[in-house]
């Protein structure tokens, strides 16, 4: 039997591998409540709430907020598009998608007691685990 | 060996899993667990392996002339 699942959705199911996977990125400085405010880089108020957020001081000199909201699928992240732009040269949302990955990977992994064998083949990353 | 193959594409971040030689239940188990930490797929498909089923070939000899 043999079965394909493909992700393309950007959103966070897991709280727990989101906050890891964002201190992996080096954002380990996080906000957690039930709505939090977001602010601009001015400390003008947004509009948006979220119950993840990292604060503008802990990611760049003129980014804004970043938010991450609680929906029923997941966490699904604010970010201004200046800072889509700009943050990590325009790739903060890939690189958390790939950190994110990795820590699925690395707790399916841990639940089903297997192995790992990984390897980057064509510039992807293929991680086989057995178990 | 049951194998969970997952691919990651470090330029867009997307995750595809191949789920290998794991029948009925567990597959649906593997499934399960990865819907828990990543959502609801965008894809789900079967492989043309999952549709395979042995087949039986009848062997046809040439008759013998007595």
């Amino acid at each position: 039997m043999s079965k394909y699942l493909s992700f393309n959705d950007i959103v966070f199911k897991d709280r727990r591998l989101l906050l890891s996977a964002l201190a992996d990125l080096g954002y380990s400085q996080i906000e957690e409540g039930d709505t939090l405010p977001l602010f601009g880089y001015r400390g003008d108020r947004r509009s948006e709430t979220a119950q993840i957020v990292i604060r503008r001081q802990h990611v760049g000199p003129l980014s804004n907020d970043i938010g991450f909201a609680h929906a029923k699928d997941g966490y699904r992240p604010i970010v201004s598009e200046f800072d889509q732009r700009t943050l990590r040269d325009g790739h903060f949302l890939v690189q958390l998608r790939t950190a994110y990955s990795e820590r699925v990977v690395e707790e399916v992994k841990r639940r089903l007691h297997g192995t790992a064998q990984r390897q980057v083949e064509g510039g992807v990353v293929k991680i086989r685990v057995r178990f | 060996m049951r194998e969970i193959e997952f691919t990651i594409d470090p330029a867009t971040g997307e995750l595809t899993i191949h789920v290998k030689g794991i029948a009925g239940s567990d597959c649906a188990d593997v499934a399960k667990l990865a819907s828990e930490l990543l959502g609801t797929p965008t894809h789900d498909w079967n492989t043309p392996e999952y549709y395979l089923r042995p087949q039986v070939r009848r062997r046809v000899q040439p008759r013998r002339k007595p």
